[in-house]
Parts: C-alpha cells; sequence; structure tokens
C-alpha cells in the first residue's frame, strides 16, 4: 500500500468567480475507485498519485461574501496551500485576491503555498485583468499562476499539480529554489508527473541549486 | 499385639483354653496364677510362652483340654462366674459335635437353618445373660454402693458410673431381643434372618461392645479396680468377704483387683466369640444369596470387634504399667483415663537430639519427651513427621525430623528397622488423632489414607518469642506452620483473620488493631505479602479516618484516598502517599473551608507547586514550603481580574504586586493590608489597555507544574506491575482493588471473613480475561469488548476506569470546576485513554504469549496514541463527561452569553425574513414549506423551514461522544442539501456561499445552549485523524456560524453604540 499524504487545501475568492466550478471539475474525473464523501460542493477531496506516494486532496470551500470574510480564518488555519481564485472579467475579484494573499501573509499558516487562478479564460475577450498583470503579481509573492477555465477544463489539473510539487518540496524529490523562486524537480518526480506538467509551471533549470539546501 | 497372638487364630473348639492363655499373658497373673494351678496350667504356659500353640487341637484333644478345664475352675474357684462361663465352651463344643451330622443336610432350607441356629443363639444368649446378671449382682451393685471420697477415687468413681451404664445397656440390650425371639420361638415355628438380632442389629451391638470395652479400658488404666477394692466403704468390706469365698485364692489385695478385672471382661469378650462361632456356623450351611452376604459381613464385622477388644485391652495393660513405673510429677499431668501409650522409648530405642531427652513417650494424643524432672508434650494434630531430612542440619542416617509449630527437633534410632517402626508409628498415631478414631491399623499397612495430611486445622497458642508471641492461631496448617486460612487473636484484643502461607500472613486479611487510648479499632482489610501489608487495602481507623488504596510494608504506599468523616475538620486527600505519608501529587480538599489544595506533597506538607480553588471561584498558583505560600504567586479572581505577587492565605495582598482588572486597567504597586484601614497602596495605574488579554483571563494552571504524565503515577503503577507480575488470578485484587461487590460486603460486616467473589453474567476470572482478549482484539468486536470490560466493575480495565474517574472527580468536580483548570482536564482524559490502551495493548501481549502465539511487532507511539483516541477515549468519556463539560461551560462561558442573545434577537425574525436576512438566495427558499392556514400571512410564519434539518442538530447534546456529535452534524447537513434539492428539484451540490447562509439558518433555529462548549469539546476530544477532513469541515463550518452569531451580535450592540453617540 502506498503512503497517502494528506493536503489540506482552501479556497479563497469573491463570491460567483467559480471557487467551487474549478473544485468540481477537478475531481470529477476521478481517480479514486471509491468515491469519498463530500459536503455539497463545499468540501470534496481528490486522490492523485506522486511518485511512490499519493496525495490527497482535502478541499474546504470557503463563502465569497464580503460579510463573512471574517470567518476564513477558521478555514484556512491548518492548510498546506490556498488557491485564491479572481474572474478575468472582473477587476473587483482581482482586487479581493490582492486583500486575501495579504491576509495569509499576515495571519495564514507559515510557509502556506499560495496558487492564483484567474477562472474564466474561456472569455478572454472581456478580459479585464491582463495576464501580465497576474504573472507579475504572482512572481512578486512567489505564487503559483495560471489561468483557468473551469468550464472547458483548462489548466485545472495544472493547477493542483503544481501546488502538489510545491507542498512536497521539502522532499527529496523536488526542491524549493529561493533565490530564482523555481522549483527543481528531480527527474523520476519529473517522469511520474509526465513532462508535459512541469515546464507549464516551472520552465528550464535553476543554477542556483545548492543555495537552500 | 504380639502379646496375644491367639486373638488372631481362630481355634475350633479350643476358645477355652485361649482364654486361659488370655490369663496368662498378663504378667501380673503370671506369677499368681501358677502358685495355684496345678500342673497342666504349667504345662500350658510352657507350650504357649514356645509358641508351640500351632495345632493345638492335635495336642489338646481329650483329656489335655478337659485337665485344663478342671484345673483352672478349680483355680478359680468363681464357679458362680466362670463355670457357666466354661459350659459355654462345653455346650458350644458338644453342640458342634451334634450339629457336625446335622451339617451334612446342607440343602435344607433357610427356616431350618434360621431355627437352629435361633435355637443355639437363644441358649447361648440365656447364659450370657445369667451370666451378666451375677456380674451385676456380685460386682456392680455392691462397688456402686461405696462411693469413695478421696478426690482420685471421686474421679475414678465417675469412670466406673460410666462402665456401669455401658454394662446396663448392654446387659438390657441382650435381655430384650432374647425375651423377644424367645416369645417368639413359643408361639411360632417359622424363623427369618431379622430373628439372628446380633446379625440384624449388628451395628447396635457392636457399638455397644465397643463403648463398654473402651470404658472399661479407661477404668482399667486409671487403675480402677486397684482402687476400687481399696474402698473403704462399709458394705463394700462386708461384701469383699462374700466375693473372697468364691475368690479363694485371691487373698491380697493385689489379687483381688485382679480377679475383678478379670471377671469384668473376659465373659464378655468370650461371648463375643461365641457370636462369631455362631454365625460361621449358619454361614457355612446357607447358599449364596443375599442372607448369606449379610452373614459374611456380619461375620467379618464381630471379628474385627475380637481384634479391637484384644488390642484396647492390650493397650489399657501397657498404659497401666507405664503410669505405674513413672512418679507422681508426670502421671499428675499426664494421666488421662483416654489417654494410651502407643510406644515407649524404652521399648523400642530411639533419641531427640535436642535437650537430650532420657525418654520418648508415643501417646495416641501427645508426643512426650521426659527428661530428668521435666517434660514437654506436643499435641499429635500438629506434629508433622519428615523422613526426608530436606534441611542443612540432616537429622542423621536414621533420623526422623519432628516439626512442630514451635520447635523442631530430630528423633535418631540406631537402625534403619527402628527408625521405620516408629516413623510408622507416629505417623498412624497422627493419622489417628487427626481423624479422631482409633483403628488399630496392621504393621506396614501403606498407601492412600494410611499417611497422615500434611494440611491440618487447629487451634494454637504461641509462646515463644516471636511475631505471633502469646496469640492463638486456629487455622489451617501445613508442616508446622500456618498455612490456608485462619485467625490470629492476640490477648489485647488484637486479631488478624485470612489468609496465611508458611507461617506468615499472605494473601487477603482483615486485621482489627486496638487503639491505645479509645475502646476502638482500626480495621484493616487488606492484602499481605509474606507478612506484611502490601498491594490494595481499606482501613477504617478508630477515629473516624477512611484510607482506601495501597500499602507496601505494613505503610501506606503508592495512590490512595483518606477521608475524614468526624464532624471535627472533615477532609479528603486522594492522591500518591510514600511512606504512610502524603507525598507527591495529590488533590486535598478542606471540607470546612470549601477550598481545594490540587498540587505536590511532601511529608504529609504542601510543598512545591501548588493551585488552590475556593468555593468562591477565586482560584491561585503558589509556591509552598512546608505548608507555607513564599514567593509571588498568580491570584485569578472571579471577576476576571488578576492580581500577580505576593498575597495571604486570606487573599489579601501584600508587597509589590500587579493587579489587572478586567477592564484593562492595570494597578501596579506595593500593598499593604494594616488591621483595620483596609487595603492601601502605592503604585501606578495605567488606564490605556482596551481589554484584558484573553490569555490572562483565561489562564490555564498547572500545565507545566504538573505534566499529565506525572499525575496518579500511582494508579498506573499497580496495574503496570500487575501485567508484568504475569496477571496471577489472586493477585489481581491486591493489584487492581477489591470488586465492587466484594468491598460492599466488607463493608457490611466486620466479621465477615473471607471474600467472596460476586456473580456477574460474565466471567472475569483472569484466565478468561485473557482467552477472551486474543478472542477479540480484531478491530471489530474490539470496540464491543472494551466497552463490555472498561463498564465492568471486575475487569481489570474496568477498575482501572473506576480509579481514575474518582481521581479525576476528586480534582474537578466541585469547588474544582474552575475554568482555569480545563486544559488540565482535557489533557488528563486524552492521557487517561492512552494508558488504557496501553494497558489493554500489555494485557493483550500477556495473553497471545500464554498462549505460545507470537504478538504481533510494537507498533510505533503514534499509531497507538491514534488508536487511543479513536478507540478507547469515545468509550471513556461518559464517565469523566460531566465534569469535563462543565469545565468547557464555564471556560466558554462568555462566548455562549453572546450566542444565545444573538439567537434570542434571530428568533424574533419571521422564516422568510432571517432567510432574507442572512442572504440565502431566493431560489433556495423552501417556500413550499410555508403552509399557510388563515389569517397567516407567509412572511410572519415562523420555525417552519429547515424543520427536518434543524431538529436533527438539536440531538447534538443527547449525545457524550465526539463521533456521534459529529455524525449528527453530517445528518444535519444532509437534511439540508435534501430540503434544498427538493426545492430546486435537481441534485444540488452547495458551494460554500449558499451552504454557510442555510447552516446559519439552521444553527439559529436550533437554539442549542452551550454550543461553544460543544464545538470546542469536540473539537478537542475527536479523533485527530479528522484533522483536515470532513468532520473537521462540518465543525469548522458549524464554529464559524457559533463565532458569526456572536459578531452580530457585537456590531449591532456597537452600531446602537454609535447611534446612541451620535
Amino acid at each position: 500500500m502506498m503512503a497517502i499524504r494528506e493536503l489540506k487545501v482552501c479556497l479563497l475568492g469573491d463570491t460567483g468567480v467559480g471557487k467551487s466550478s474549478i473544485v468540481c471539475r477537478f475531481v470529477q474525473d476521478h481517480f479514486d475507485h471509491n468515491i469519498s464523501p463530500t459536503i455539497g460542493a463545499s468540501f470534496m477531496t481528490k486522490t492523485v498519485p506522486c511518485g511512490n506516494e499519493l496525495h490527497k486532496f482535502l478541499i474546504w470551500d470557503t463563502a465569497g461574501q464580503e460579510r463573512f470574510h471574517s470567518l476564513a480564518p477558521m478555514y484556512y488555519r491548518g492548510s498546506a496551500a490556498a488557491v485564491i481564485v479572481y474572474d478575468i472579467t472582473k477587476q473587483d475579484s482581482f482586487h479581493t485576491l490582492k486583500k486575501w494573499v495579504k491576509e495569509l501573509k499576515e495571519h495564514g499558516p507559515e510557509n502556506i503555498v499560495m496558487a492564483i487562478a484567474g477562472n474564466k479564460c474561456d472569455l478572454s475577450d472581456i478580459r479585464e485583468v491582463p495576464m501580465k498583470d497576474a504573472k507579475e503579481y504572482a512572481e512578486s509573492i512567489g505564487a503559483i499562476v495560471v489561468e483557468t477555465s473551469a468550464k472547458n477544463a483548462v489548466n485545472i489539473e495544472e493547477l493542483f499539480q503544481g501546488i502538489m510539487i510545491r507542498t512536497v518540496c521539502s522532499s527529496s524529490l523536488a526542491s524549493w529554489c529561493w533565490l530564482c523562486r523555481r522549483l527543481l524537480v528531480s527527474s523520476e518526480l519529473a517522469a511520474g508527473l509526465g513532462h508535459a506538467a512541469v515546464p507549464a509551471v516551472l520552465g528550464g533549470v535553476c543554477l542556483h541549486r545548492d543555495s537552500r539546501l | 499385639m504380639g502379646s496375644c497372638p491367639g486373638a488372631e487364630k481362630p481355634w475350633d473348639g479350643c476358645s477355652f483354653v485361649l482364654s486361659a492363655m488370655r490369663l496368662l499373658c498378663s504378667p501380673a497373673l503370671y506369677g499368681k496364677v501358677l502358685l495355684g494351678p496345678g500342673k497342666a496350667l504349667l504345662q500350658l504356659s510352657f507350650y504357649w510362652k514356645r509358641g508351640l500353640f500351632c495345632s493345638p487341637t492335635d495336642e489338646y484333644q481329650g483329656s489335655a483340654q478337659a485337665q485344663s478345664y478342671k484345673n483352672l475352675c478349680l483355680l478359680l474357684r468363681a464357679e458362680t462366674l466362670l463355670v457357666k462361663l466354661g459350659n459355654h465352651h462345653c455346650f458350644g463344643d458338644h453342640e458342634a459335635k451334634e450339629e457336625g451330622d446335622v451339617a451334612e443336610a446342607r440343602c435344607k432350607k433357610w427356616d431350618m437353618c434360621a431355627a437352629e441356629a435361633t435355637t443355639s443363639l437363644l441358649q447361648v444368649e440365656e447364659n450370657f445373660s445369667a451370666c451378666l446378671a451375677r456380674m451385676d449382682a456380685l460386682i456392680f451393685k455392691p462397688l456402686l454402693q461405696s462411693e469413695p471420697s478421696d478426690q482420685k477415687g471421686k474421679e475414678n468413681f465417675k469412670l466406673f458410673l460410666l462402665l456401669n451404664d455401658q454394662f446396663q445397656a448392654l446387659w438390657n440390650l441382650t435381655e430384650e431381643n432374647y425375651r423377644i425371639v424367645k416369645q417368639k420361638c413359643s408361639t411360632s415355628e417359622s424363623f427369618c434372618i431379622q430373628d439372628i438380632y446380633i446379625v440384624w442389629k449388628g451395628d447396635l451391638f457392636l457399638s455397644l461392645y465397643i463403648q463398654y470395652f473402651v470404658t472399661f479400658a479407661n477404668y482399667v488404666v486409671v487403675h480402677g479396680f486397684e482402687h476400687a477394692t481399696k474402698s473403704k466403704s462399709e458394705a463394700w468390706k462386708h461384701h469383699k468377704t462374700v466375693l473372697k469365698q468364691f475368690l479363694t485364692d485371691f487373698t491380697t489385695e493385689t489379687s483381688m483387683s485382679l480377679a475383678l478385672y478379670t471377671v469384668l471382661h473376659k465373659p464378655v469378650r468370650d461371648h463375643v466369640e461365641q457370636y462369631i462361632l455362631l454365625l460361621n456356623k449358619l454361614n457355612e450351611v446357607l447358599q449364596e444369596g443375599s442372607e448369606k452376604d449379610i452373614v459374611t459381613s456380619a461375620v467379618k464385622e464381630y471379628v474385627k470387634l475380637k481384634s479391637f477388644i484384644s488390642q484396647v485391652l492390650d493397650e489399657a495393660c501397657f498404659t497401666k504399667t507405664l503410669w505405674k513405673s513413672l512418679g507422681y510429677k508426670f502421671t499428675d499431668m499426664l494421666c488421662v483415663p483416654e489417654r494410651r501409650l502407643l510406644e515407649d522409648s524404652k521399648n523400642l530405642p530411639i533419641s531427640a537430639s535436642t535437650n537430650r531427652s532420657d525418654r520418648i513417650l508415643l501417646f495416641d494424643d501427645v508426643l512426650v519427651l521426659i527428661q530428668g524432672n521435666s517434660f514437654q508434650s506436643f499435641d499429635l494434630k500438629l506434629v508433622w513427621v519428615d523422613e526426608t531430612c530436606r534441611e542443612k542440619s540432616a537429622p542423621g542416617p536414621y533420623g526422623l525430623r519432628i516439626i512442630t509449630p514451635e520447635e523442631t527437633f530430630v528423633l535418631s534410632a540406631k537402625d534403619p528397622q527402628m527408625k521405620a517402626v516408629w516413623q510408622w508409628k507416629l505417623n498412624q498415631a497422627i493419622r489417628q488423632a487427626l481423624n479422631g478414631k482409633r483403628d488399630f491399623p496392621l504393621w506396614g499397612k501403606t498407601g492412600e489414607g494410611t499417611e497422615p495430611s500434611s494440611c491440618r486445622f487447629f487451634t494454637y497458642v504461641f509462646r515463644l518469642e516471636s511475631k505471633f508471641k502469646n496469640a492463638s492461631y486456629e487455622g489451617e496448617w501445613h508442616w508446622g506452620k500456618p498455612h490456608g486460612k485462619g485467625t490470629l487473636k492476640w490477648r489485647d484484643g488484637r486479631n488478624h483473620v485470612g489468609d496465611f502461607k508458611e507461617g506468615l500472613e499472605h494473601g487477603f486479611g482483615i486485621c482489627l488493631v486496638p487503639r491505645r487510648s479509645e475502646d476502638r479499632y482500626d480495621c484493616y482489610k487488606c492484602h499481605w505479602y509474606e507478612g506484611k501489608m502490601r498491594g490494595y487495602g481499606i482501613c477504617e481507623y478508630g477515629n473516624d479516618m477512611v484510607y482506601k488504596g495501597y500499602f507496601k510494608d505494613d505503610v501506606r504506599q503508592g495512590f490512595g484516598i483518606l477521608e475524614n468523616f468526624s464532624a471535627e475538620h472533615p477532609f479528603k486527600y486522594t492522591g500518591q502517599w510514600e511512606n504512610d505519608k502524603k507525598n507527591g501529587y495529590g488533590v486535598w480538599e478542606d471540607k470546612d473551608r470549601g477550598e481545594r489544595y490540587i498540587g505536590t506533597w511532601l511529608d504529609d506538607h504542601r510543598h512545591g507547586q501548588g493551585i488552590v480553588v475556593t468555593q468562591s471561584g477565586v482560584c491561585y498558583q503558589r509556591t509552598f514550603h512546608a505548608d507555607k505560600m513564599v514567593g509571588s504567586g498568580i491570584l485569578l479572581l472571579e471577576d476576571d481580574s488578576v492580581y500577580e505577587g505576593n498575597f495571604t492565605q486570606d487573599l489579601t495582598f501584600v508587597g509589590k504586586g500587579k493587579l489587572s482588572f478586567a477592564n484593562g486597567f492595570i494597578l501596579e504597586g506595593t500593598f499593604t493590608n494594616k488591621s483595620g484601614q483596609g487595603l492601601q497602596t502605592q503604585g501606578i495605574l495605567n488606564t490605556s489597555n482596551e481589554q484584558l488579554d484573553e490569555r490572562i483571563t483565561k489562564a490555564q494552571l498547572g500545565l507545566k507544574e504538573f505534566p499529565v504524565e506525572k499525575r496518579w503515577k500511582g494508579i498506573y503503577d499497580q496495574f503496570l506491575e500487575f501485567i508484568h507480575s504475569g496477571c496471577k488470578e489472586e493477585m489481581e485484587e491486591s493489584f487492581t482493588g477489591f470488586h465492587i461487590q466484594t468491598s460492599k460486603e466488607l463493608r457490611k460486616s466486620q466479621e465477615y471473613l473471607f471474600c467472596q467473589r460476586g456473580t456477574e453474567d460474565v466471567s472475569w476470572k483472569t484466565e478468561d480475561i485473557l482467552e477472551e482478549l486474543v478472542q477479540h482484539h480484531e478491530l471489530g468486536s474490539l470496540q464491543s469488548y472494551l466497552e463490555k470490560a472498561l463498564k465492568s466493575s471486575l475487569h481489570p480495565l474496568g477498575k482501572l476506569l473506576k480509579a481514575l474517574t474518582i481521581a479525576f472527580q476528586a480534582t474537578y468536580s466541585g469547588i474544582g470546576a474552575n475554568r482555569h483548570l480545563l486544559t488540565m482536564a482535557q489533557e488528563e482524559v486524552k492521557y487517561y485513554a492512552k494508558k488504557i490502551w496501553e494497558f489493554y495493548q500489555g494485557l493483550l501481549h500477556l495473553a497471545l504469549e500464554q498462549k505460545g502465539q507470537l504478538p504481533a511487532k510494537c507498533v510505533d507511539g503514534e499509531v497507538s496514541d491514534q488508536k487511543a483516541y479513536s478507540v478507547v477515549l469515545p468509550l471513556i468519556l461518559p464517565c469523566f463527561y460531566p465534569e469535563l463539560f462543565m469545565l468547557y461551560m464555564l471556560y466558554h462561558e462568555r462566548e455562549d452569553d453572546l450566542y444565545c442573545q444573538g439567537i434570542v434577537d434571530l428568533s424574533l425574525f419571521p422564516d422568510i425574513k432571517l432567510l432574507e436576512f442572512l442572504d440565502v438566495q431566493k431560489h433556495l427558499w423552501p417556500l413550499k414549506d410555508l403552509t399557510l392556514t388563515t389569517n397567516q400571512r407567509r412572511s410572519l410564519i415562523k420555525d417552519k423551514c429547515f424543520l427536518s434539518a434543524t431538529e436533527c442538530l438539536q440531538k447534538l447534546i443527547t449525545t457524550v461522544d465526539p463521533r456521534e456529535k459529529l455524525l449528527i452534524l453530517q445528518k444535519t447537513y444532509e437534511e439540508i442539501e435534501s430540503t434544498v434539492s427538493r426545492v430546486v428539484e435537481k441534485d444540488y451540490k452547495l458551494p460554500m456561499d449558499d451552504l454557510l447562509p442555510l447552516l446559519m439558518y439552521v444553527v439559529s433555529r436550533a437554539k442549542i445552549q452551550h454550543l461553544g462548549a460543544e464545538i470546542h469539546l469536540i473539537r478537542d476530544l475527536m479523533d485527530p485523524t479528522n484533522q483536515g477532513g470532513l468532520y473537521d469541515f462540518l465543525l469548522t463550518a458549524l464554529e464559524s456560524c457559533y463565532e458569526h452569531i456572536q459578531r452580530m451580535r457585537l456590531h449591532q450592540r456597537e452600531n446602537c453604540h454609535v447611534t446612541r453617540t451620535s
């Protein structure tokens, strides 16, 4: 039996940006034979193989309404990662995202992995948030960033793969270079993930291999 | 037995000669008789002495027999008695010859046989009866009239009276039966076996004969006849001369007594032989069948009787001779009518190792060592003979170790034969003494039932200097030592009832010790180990205090509870003891002051760190030094203010200190308290803080000072030791405490001696427990097994839980319910679960080992902890729930208040208004559930929406098990989901944006009191594997609702504030 590593991931973002749609899409193509119980679309799990381990995502949805913001700390406490979702067609949602990032930096768990998902990329013709802004912002905070489409299942897998790699970066298989803010992945892991997935998140190989190890 | 060989040999037709021989065996008679008798008798004795009587019938046919008969008659001249006696034999012989012809017709019917037998029986009886009548008239009557006046004579006379009673009984029985049969004989011709009454009523006859001879022998032993003949009474003097005419040859006093001896036993004894002859004849003519069997066995019994009589008489003579040869000093002390000498070291040389005794006498009840003018006697019931010299000081090649309660010595013989005889005689004497019955075993007979048991039951008073000096012990013995159950009693009233082992108290016992000054007792019901108290016990002291707990080496040691029930200064201490004093972690409740001290102790004093909680809810933590408070401490007041610094026991501030008020003001300075002037202070008041930090108001005490592993070690230690010792059944109560039923019964009665196991429907014998453990160690049945075990008052795990419950309640119930103790309590409960799981594992390991199965490899600590929380904790939680939940309630009191106000506000909202207020999306409103009656407006309807979910959530308080509470939560969610799906008419997966408002709606309608306490209890005690999972999520969702409702209230308040100020 393979070891199971549990990974608590919380979803943050405004109402209507498609938080739960992303999760639903991710969870839909189920790898598990036995489907674990869920709480509607609010709490879902998915188990994904990684190297010789199984990673079980425990995905906690949060209420996006402004009035419930103050309750969020209860949900993100103990999380390994946070997926912060904005709607590329709504500038406001990107603002809220920044607020979340700030709050997480201040009150969130230490070393929480942040992933920024610009959802609804199928509607890029009415886009309000340029991809470049998001990339630069993500770079500045060391977060993963992807533009996704829950509707068309674009980059959903990649988003969670990225989170998985980041969260295991302390293991021997992968390490995070703090200078260039890139992930160093061993060839073994890269093979396990499939080559296609890795560059989408990372690109290149780091020269500062020894810098933080 | 060598003295009477004739007794064993059935000589046909020669009984008379034998009777003569019997006379000759007595050395006393030997000389006297030989003075008068004719040559034939001389010859007889000559032959007899050389053992030439092998075939007497040949040699003494005809003249010799007749001659000797005549001579004897002459010799004794007691025609009235002895001629009759002789007649029996003559007639007997004649009949035998005549009936020799008759015997040919064996085919005759039983009737015939019976008739003949009856006739001859009647004849024999007639003669015997006449003989008895003469004995009565000539001997008993006159002797009874002459009661002596001296002490010794009086005692003997009593014996003679007894003898007379037995004689009369025997006579009456003979007469009576004779008369009945005689009557029948004259009227009827037919006879049956019932008519041969000596067969039919054999037992009665036998017992009367035995009694007669035993009494007779007693009288002989005390020289009764000698004394009687010397009687000074006039009647006797007169009678004596009459008697003398019959007993001409017995002119001297001695010969007189000898004659009496003879005439009083001989006819009776010979009569028994007559019976045997008669029955033998009858037996011969009988055909095989039940009647024959009966007669055969009767013959056997009479033959036994015959041999019994001869042995009784032999022993009596032997003993009588001994008393004659011993000085008055010994006879005064030792001579008792019933006592018989069995062996004498003068006859059969043997010597004792200790105190160089010159003579060793073995009686039927005691063993006596004589040395000079003193002697030692040992009751045979407490004498053990050990031939296998197992100890170092080997008794030599032919030695026997004699073991008695307080003395052990060696008897050494010169050769192995001598040793063997003594050993056999000793053992036989002991065995008979133990049985209380003499049975004259045949020499050398061995095997089952011939050896005395090494386990005895007897009473003995210890005399020598020892632990038990002057105590009397009544109970079971084994090889000279109290062993088994018994009672020890001292003269001062102290006593001990219980189990003993190898001379020491060992096992369960109850000991009463009188208190010096008062007329009261300390009563210990405890386990002993090699003479000292060890293990669990209850002591009820005479001064109204009761200790329940562990002992070691006679002092309180380990976990124990001491409670003072007296009206003066009642208290209760629950905790650790060392060396009879409070030492280590313990809880003291002063019932007068209403105070509880939780902390460490040193030699009965509070010493080290301690927490004090009071009735008023005040609580402080300080360092103690020999009962005095030293240094500064922290005082947590009921109104949330906190004082840090020095203060006295009555809670007045002294010296430097810092007082933080609940409103955030801080007063820092020096406090003084002069009498009559109240509290004075000099310092700075800081008013800048908005509110006191929760970390101070909710400070948790005792966590660092009393790490959970160090609390109640005394309880765990005993159980651990129990497992390490291999879970022996007999040690179980000693380690784990009395069975509840048992201790109840013990309390009921102080006289109650031994534990009786209470009966539950399941057997909780240790071996069964271990067996069952193995059967149920798979996870499926484990849960239900553990549940049963933990509920049982007899299962070790159940008892452990009980002990922990007591300790827990002693700390946290009543005045211990203080919010500053929550974490301590919560940690403790979790630790209990961990320990119980550990002990379960230990037991299982042992059980598997005993079954020869290899226990599974040790699982690592983390998995073990997980099991403890997931399996054990839910099972034990009910025992601690009331106290624990109370602590949670106190801890969350303020939040719960706020939440309650919020709930009250929300409860005023009609359903639709509330849904709107909570931002529930309109398409999810279950409007269909709002059924209207007339005069109702939809907008005003209350408590109809999501009713099923609300009712489900309300069940949260019906269980104490966090698992079940979480399940209820999940069901609540499912109810919400199903309601929503019904409303939108399709499966609807609720995202949090929708779920949270709905859940809030349900929570506000469910109106659960103390929801904060509930949530936190679940979170603290739920299975840690739930972390991050579904249940964690649900609980977080519930918690966020709880928080939100509180905040709504706060916001409202603030808004009010704002509007009012503006």
